[in-house]
């Protein structure tokens, strides 16, 4: 029947997503090959390297600095402040989020004071955290936690408030209990909203880790921004950036790796 | 009336009350800047035990609602529900409800899907690794068994949602319009594997539907409503032989004598 015919469709047309999806990714290669040579080129005959640099020299600093060491120290500073921000953001949203959606009434109380908060330049705490938390790893991190609860939050509320009535509904003709709720029907539906928000949680919790790190800091990928910036060496600068874009990247992959397994069903 | 046809028919156990009993049910939704929309108005109806009753009107006539009451999943404005003679106020143990839309978790596969109704009905591990397969069978979903919903057709969806209803096992089940979103031909062949089921176990039924000839071909009792706010217009005895043949059945004149009269009923024209 029509039946065989609709469930074989997906197991063909695989073969054919692979290649489309292999093909995307050659020409997101070429891109990013063509737009280095550009700038290449501009460095070399157009503009003094001084204001923009070249990717040759960005590389050659990379390697000496993962020689020394250095890369890795800043590198590892300020990943563990974003990822502890990041995480600590999950840690704490998601149950926030969790808590509102179930309690409409209280979470039209607090709504706006939560926008406001979250409409806030968060960026602008910066100082004030690090007079309140040092210029140590707990600034940086209370920065990042900042820049991404809201989004865990905001996120865990949407995902809690389009969950289908009829799965609800379904689950208390039943008579299933609040755990077993909770476990089949509300963490699923939620968890494609909790990968959503760490794939904009990386990208915004690398800001407010970095941001901690220009204001004060002495250690750091964003010190080592900074520092150069205060050296006149674009190199430098542009360097930091390079690492944090990469960083940003990997990550982002690794997210997209644990979504497409922990959602197989989509 | 209700019980002057229960009269009629031999009960192999008589009870002092039906399985169901609708008593003057009013239901009404509060509307913003309106007075509340009355839905239900003062419905009255009683269902046998193993009785398969057939619920059709127009549609936004409150067929739905009648069975969300039942379950308990919807609070009267008057009247009363009875099941097995206790009021409803909470979903009772009894009753199992199947969605138009066949309300399938998404990030469960069929079987883990059949198991829901398998685990609230708090059937042990080991009654589980054999029913879950015989249902699977039953249904004839067999080579689908780790299939996501998305990956089904909604023929085989409406059947695996059927699977987890019957996993739940409930003595009585209240459907609506089960398959109202099916094409045709399949529609005919889930009929039959229902009644195949229902003839084998007789289950009480209240089955919603807005398609009469589905209502005739698969029950005992048709029960019509009225537009909204709804009542009872007719409640017909649908006295064709069992098991029945649901295309030999469409040309039986007692059939389309008992169609007709219903689609008078629901004054629409022939």
């Amino acid at each position: 029947m029509t039946d065989t015919a609709a469930a074989s469709s997906p197991a063909l047309s695989s073969g054919t997503a692979g290649s489309a999806a292999w093909r995307t990714s050659a020409a997101q290669a070429a891109l990013i090959l063509v737009l280095l040579g550009l700038w290449e080129i501009a460095g070399r005959t157009l503009f003094n390297p001084f204001w923009s640099s070249r990717p040759s020299l960005i590389a050659e600093r990379i390697w000496r600095l993962a020689l020394s060491g250095e890369l890795w120290t800043h590198c590892s500073i300020t990943l563990q402040e974003a990822g502890a921000g990041l995480l600590l953001g999950a840690v704490v949203g998601v149950p926030l989020g969790i808590a509102l959606a179930r309690a409409p009434r209280v979470a039209k109380v607090v709504e706006p004071v939560v926008m406001g908060l979250y409409g806030l330049p968060r960026v602008a705490l910066a100082p004030l955290f690090i007079l309140w938390f040092g210029i140590g790893l707990m600034s940086k991190i209370m920065m990042a936690f900042t820049m991404v609860v809201f989004i865990f939050m905001l996120n865990v509320m949407e995902g809690i408030r389009t969950i289908d009535p009829d799965h609800l509904d379904l689950m208390r003709s039943m008579r299933a209990g609040r755990f077993y709720l909770a476990r089949k029907v509300l963490l699923p539906a939620v968890t494609p909203w909790i990968l959503a928000s760490f794939r904009i949680g990386v990208g915004l919790s690398l800001i407010g880790a970095v941001v901690g790190e220009l204001i004060g800091a002495n250690r750091g990928l964003g010190w080592y921004v900074e520092k150069s910036g205060g050296q006149l060496d674009t190199t430098g600068v542009f360097t930091g950036l390079v690492v944090l874009m990469i960083l940003a990247m990997l990550a982002n992959q690794l997210i997209g790796f644990v979504e497409r397994r922990a959602i197989r069903w989509r | 009336m209700a019980m002057s046809q229960l009269a009629e028919k031999p009960m192999p156990a008589p009870t002092p009350e039906p399985r169901v009993r609708v008593e003057n049910l009013r239901i009404a939704f509060p509307r913003p800047d309106a007075p509340p929309l009355e839905v239900l108005s003062g419905i009255s109806l009683d269902v046998a035990d193993g009785e398969f009753v057939a619920v059709v009107g127009p549609s936004g006539s409150g067929k739905s609602t009648i069975l969300r009451a039942i379950c308990g999943l919807l609070k009267p404005a008057g009247g009363e529900v009875r099941v097995d003679g206790r009021p409803v106020s909470d979903p009772p143990p009894e009753v199992g409800f199947m969605f138009q839309k066949d309300a399938l978790l998404p990030w469960l596969t069929v079987t883990q899907n059949i198991r829901v109704g398998a685990e609230l009905s708090g059937m042990s591990k080991a009654e589980q690794e054999t029913r879950i397969p015989a249902l699977i069978r039953l249904l004839r979903l067999d080579g689908f068994e780790d299939a996501y919903p998305k990956q089904l057709s909604g023929g085989m969806r409406q059947r695996a949602s059927l699977g987890r209803l019957l996993a739940y096992n409930p003595s009585l089940m209240l459907m609506d319009e089960p398959f109202g979103a099916l094409d045709y031909q399949t529609k005919i062949v889930m009929g039959r594997e229902l009644l195949r089921i229902w003839e084998a176990e007789r289950r009480a039924i209240i089955f919603v539907t807005h398609d009469i000839e589905e209502a005739v071909a698969l029950a005992d009792r048709v029960v019509v409503f009225s537009a909204r706010p709804a009542r009872i217009v007719a409640d017909y005895r649908v006295d064709l032989p069992r098991p029945r043949d649901l295309r030999a059945m469409r040309g039986d004149p007692a059939f389309v004598h008992l169609t007709e009269s219903i689609w008078s009923d629901l004054a629409l024209p022939a």
